[in-house]
């Protein structure tokens, strides 16, 4: 009946909006929850044009259980607090029968409640910590075993023995480098060789590993010395979670400092192919990125979609889309896995109601995406491949080894035992 | 061995310059490599090390950068050319690495070529033995050290086989260093002690992790073995305090460095606001305004000379004048258009610039996009010099430099041009000034031109340290400000000596605290400094503030 009630409104909203449009029954209302302004705005608008693209793709060929996804766009505007109103508002008010959003680990815990209350259903992109896994959300992005474990075990394999770990002082990098610093004690490196400094608690228990520097950091001499100084007995590599801009003068400083990829790399795991393209590739080159997608995957599959998205670039009208120098990266195809994933689930259940879409994605389904075949499991992740790559010049990713089909695991921290 | 004893061709170093090069055998060897994939290529980049010279060097450090592409012919065959414009189509020209000539082949068929990881680790061997031979006793050290570290008989052999014909100490050194790092890993016995004490006597840093190893697996059974554990431990403690003494050293030097980046910052501030007491909060854009000036210029070199070379290089160069009119200029404006008319009013100019800084990030965010911009730096930039164990980055050494040049010149200008005696009178007093038969309102704009300028200076400097985007002025105007009022409103000396102190406090309590709270406490040790001595370290009286 709910849904009875949600054509007739959406009927009227359409009716009214856009006359001589497609009929209003033909439509299904879909969020998108990202920042289109403030600081994340230069992340986040790329997973906007990249879901409306989708849709396009999708309308294109049919819809969904035959009805066309209208979009519904609101604009998080990088404050935490208004992506929860934001989201308030998709549920009760536009009654959307998904969204799709979110890059910061805080915003998504700020609108976590609010979907838990409305029995919403939300799909989140982005690489994160893990240790969550609400019924209400279902996580496309990499957990952390699917991008620094693997990591990890490629430097250990490739021979290197001191771990510099360095990240912006938030949530996601200090989460991620506790599970990290087991990790790494689990495989029988020394706590000596982890570098970056320990805090601990009144017990003597480790409660944050590595360094850490406020947002828009912009001062790394004295970091980058100590690193220098962590790497000059060689085999060392530094663990990068650095966020955003101050990626930039962290590497001009590496750079400055003589420090190469081939005797100390660099991994990072907040630099995608669309950070790129601002910042200096010439500093980055040879360093060490791990994702689930790379642009250069030489895949039919990837390069259809590459060349399909640049082609709906050129002819689509939609406004502030920027069209020149685009590239695609991994948070953008996890938007555009989850949607067809979301898609699938609706058809395999037969309905829209988030309750059985959310028991169709659990019972696990397949599909083949830009980056390898990803699978929906039950613990609200996905099994995908993981890829490890190198920076070129052109600021792309070429890939030097790959994991096939990795089982998403958002609870990592107290599994690994210290030998 | 023979692998690094034949060294066929030492060819001279001045091949820096790719548009024309003489083929040696090496770039014939890469050429082909290059071309090749897997086992063919691992086994001719081996090749390569036997019968290369360190005239190859740039060669590799070009295929590096990608500015080596693999052309397609029409007969089907490859070409490993050296290229460094941009991707695109039509037929270009370009010297064939092979034999050095000249190729004429399409674009559009051509694609970069990068060294995979596995041909980088084996051309960082191949470039330590070739390196070696390295004119610049630095490399040669360093290279050794690092043949040292890999450990290897081969590598040993060749540093005892070269040092004595090293004439200078410090290369010596290298070599004496490399050769004992390499027997800590080979030797036993008395050979062995020799080198843990030598390495201790060198205080050699890089030989740290393997003495702290070496005295994990150590059991101390026989009287030798007590002997050896003695004097590991007495090599690491002489190594730990000589790295304190580096390190002390070194944040003297940050907080130098920290302190010119602040200096050039803040010192067109000290003259708008510190002279002429406008409360300018758009002093953050005029600095966006230098680093997108030399954004532009930059774009523009890489257009007409490709994006590295010698001309590439003087692209910082030519935009310093540049960025410093562009700001002047609007600063010129801006003070004609709106900072003159309320020179009475200073909390109305603060909302006034405060608006104008909001407009400016807008257009920037129009013109330019809301994602930063790539700023590469030139290459004469890009290194360091090491004294005395301290790495001494080369643009860190440049902004103190340039910050000390900016500083004089300032003051120069103000104390001993007819230019600076008028614009101090105006700024003293204004009224009087007029009555004296100055032109006040030129003398202002002027002034405010000048700030502005400086500002842009500033912006063209951060461009090579940091980011350049739309809000990169954001991130400095508080620390301009403070500066500013912690130095005295209205003393330039003052405010340089702020700058240098807030610079050093930072550096030396980044170590102790970590960054974050490094820089809470600076900024609460501001505020207790601003309680105490609320008119700054020099308080001027100077009435610009009086209105």
């Amino acid at each position: 009946m709910k849904f009875a009630k949600l054509t007739k409104l959406t009927a009227l909203f359409a009716a009214m909006a856009a006359p001589g449009l497609s009929k209003a029954e033909d439509t299904v209302k879909v969020g998108i929850l990202h920042s289109l302004s403030g600081t994340m705005a230069i992340s986040e608008t790329s997973l906007r044009d990249i879901l409306i693209f989708t849709f396009d793709e999708i309308n294109a060929k049919g819809g969904v259980l035959g009805k066309k996804i209208e979009p519904v766009v609101a604009d998080g505007a990088s404050d935490w607090p208004l992506f929860a109103e934001k989201a308030e508002q998709l549920l009760t008010k536009d009654k959307v029968a998904v969204t799709f959003g979110c890059w910061t680990s805080v915003s998504r815990k700020s609108v976590l409640p609010v979907f838990e209350k409305n029995k919403g259903l939300l799909f989140y992109p982005v690489q994160y910590e893990g240790e969550e896994m609400s019924p209400n959300i279902f996580y496309t992005a990499e957990a952390v075993n699917q991008q620094a474990t693997p990591a990890v075990d490629y430097l250990l394999a490739e021979g290197y023995k001191k771990f510099y770990l360095i990240g912006t002082d938030y949530v996601y990098p200090q989460t991620t480098n506790l599970v990290l610093l087991e990790y790494l004690l689990s495989k029988g490196i020394p706590i000596e060789n982890i570098g970056g400094g320990f805090r601990k608690d009144d017990k003597g228990e480790i409660i944050s590993a590595g360094k850490y520097t406020p947002f828009g950091h912009t001062d790394f001499q004295q970091i980058v010395a100590e690193i220098k100084e962590f790497a000059a007995g060689g085999n060392a590599c530094v663990i990068n979670t650095i966020n955003g801009d101050a990626n930039v003068p962290f590497f001009k400083e590496v750079a400055a400092a003589g420090i190469k990829s081939d005797s100390c790399p660099i991994v990072s795991f907040s630099l995608s192919e669309d950070e790129f393209r601002a910042l200096p590739t010439k500093d980055l080159i040879g360093h060490l990125g791990c994702w689930t997608y790379f642009m250069s995957l030489d895949t039919p599959a990837n390069k259809k979609f590459v060349s399909d998205f640049q082609a709906w670039l050129g002819s689509t009208s939609y406004p502030g889309i920027k069209k020149e120098s685009r590239v695609t990266c991994s948070p953008m195809v996890l938007s555009y896995n989850g949607v067809y994933l979301w898609k699938a689930a609706v058809e395999k259940a037969g309905s829209f109601e988030v309750e059985k879409v959310m028991a169709a994605l659990e019972s696990g389904i397949e599909f083949d995406g830009p980056g390898g075949k990803v699978t929906s499991q039950k613990n609200h992740h996905l099994t995908k491949n993981v890829y490890i790559g190198e920076t070129l010049p052109t600021g792309q990713f070429q890939v030097i080894k790959s994991f096939d089909g990795v089982v998403g695991e958002p609870f990592l921290k107290g599994t690994f035992k210290k030998k | 061995m023979r692998a690094f004893t034949v060294f066929a061709l030492m060819s001279c170093w001045s091949l820096s310059s790719l548009q024309a090069f003489e083929a040696t055998k090496g770039s014939e060897i890469l050429a082909k490599a290059i071309v090749a994939t897997g086992e063919a290529r691992a086994k001719l980049l081996e090749e390569f090390g036997n019968e290369s010279s360190f005239g190859d060097a740039p060669l590799v450090e070009s295929w590096r950068r990608g500015e080596i592409w693999i052309a397609k012919l029409p007969d089907g065959t490859s070409e490993a050319v050296a290229y460094n414009g941009k991707p695109g189509t039509g037929m270009v020209t370009a010297a064939k690495l092979g034999d050095g000539k000249m190729l004429t082949f399409d674009l559009g068929q051509a694609t970069a070529s990068n060294p995979d990881r596995a041909s980088r680790k084996l051309l960082t061997k191949v470039g330590n033995v070739i390196a070696l031979k390295h004119p610049s006793d630095r490399n040669r050290s360093d290279a050794a050290k690092q043949l040292g570290l890999q450990g290897d008989e081969d590598g040993l052999r060749v540093l005892q086989e070269l040092l004595p014909k090293q004439a200078s100490p410090a290369a010596r050194k290298g070599f004496e260093e490399g050769i004992a790092l390499a027997k800590l890993k080979l030797a036993s016995g008395a050979d062995k002690l020799n080198a843990v004490n030598k390495l201790g006597d060198l205080a050699s840093l890089t030989a740290r992790d393997q003495l702290k190893g070496l005295l994990q697996s150590e059991t101390a059974k026989t009287p030798q073995d007590q002997v050896l554990i003695a004097a590991i431990k007495k090599s690491l403690a002489a190594i730990e305090s000589r790295q304190a003494l580096v390190e002390s050293g070194a944040t003297l030097f940050r907080g130098l460095s920290l302190g010119s980046v602040l200096l050039v910052v803040a010192i067109g501030l000290a003259i708008t606001f510190g002279l002429m007491g406008v409360i300018n909060m758009a002093h953050g854009e005029f600095i966006t305004i230098g680093g997108y000036t030399c954004y532009l210029v930059q774009t523009w070199f890489i257009n007409m000379y490709g994006s590295s070379g010698t001309a590439f290089d003087n692209y910082f160069l030519v935009s310093l004048p540049l960025c410093f009119l562009a700001a002047a200029l609007m600063g010129w404006f801006i003070e004609w258009a709106i900072v003159r008319h309320l020179y009475s009013r200073p909390l109305e100019s603060l909302l006034a610039t405060w608006g104008l800084s909001m407009i400016f990030q807008q257009a920037f965010r129009l013109k330019f996009g809301a994602a930063n911009v790539q700023v590469a730096s030139p290459s004469w930039l890009a290194g360091n010099y090491e004294w005395l164990g301290i790495t001494l980055g080369w643009n860190r050494l440049f902004v103190i430099v340039f910050a000390l040049a900016i500083l004089f010149g300032t003051l120069l200008v103000m104390a001993k041009t007819p230019v600076g005696l008028q614009l101090r009178a105006v700024m003293q007093n204004r009224r009087m000034a007029a009555s004296l038969g100055i032109r006040t309102a030129r003398m202002n704009g002027f002034t405010f031109a000048f700030g502005s300028g400086l500002a842009g200076l500033g912006g063209a400097f951060l461009s090579q340290l940091g980011n350049v985007g739309p809000s990169m002025g954001q991130s400095y105007i508080v620390d301009s400000f403070m500066i500013v009022t912690v130095g005295g409103v209205g003393n330039i000396i003052g405010a340089s000596l702020s700058a240098l102190g807030i610079g050093s406090v930072d550096q030396m309590l980044q170590p102790l605290l970590g960054p974050v709270m490094g820089k809470i406490t600076t900024l609460l040790a501001v505020i207790l400094l601003l309680q105490w001595r609320p008119g700054g370290i020099f308080p001027s009286r100077s009435r610009s503030l009086e209105g």
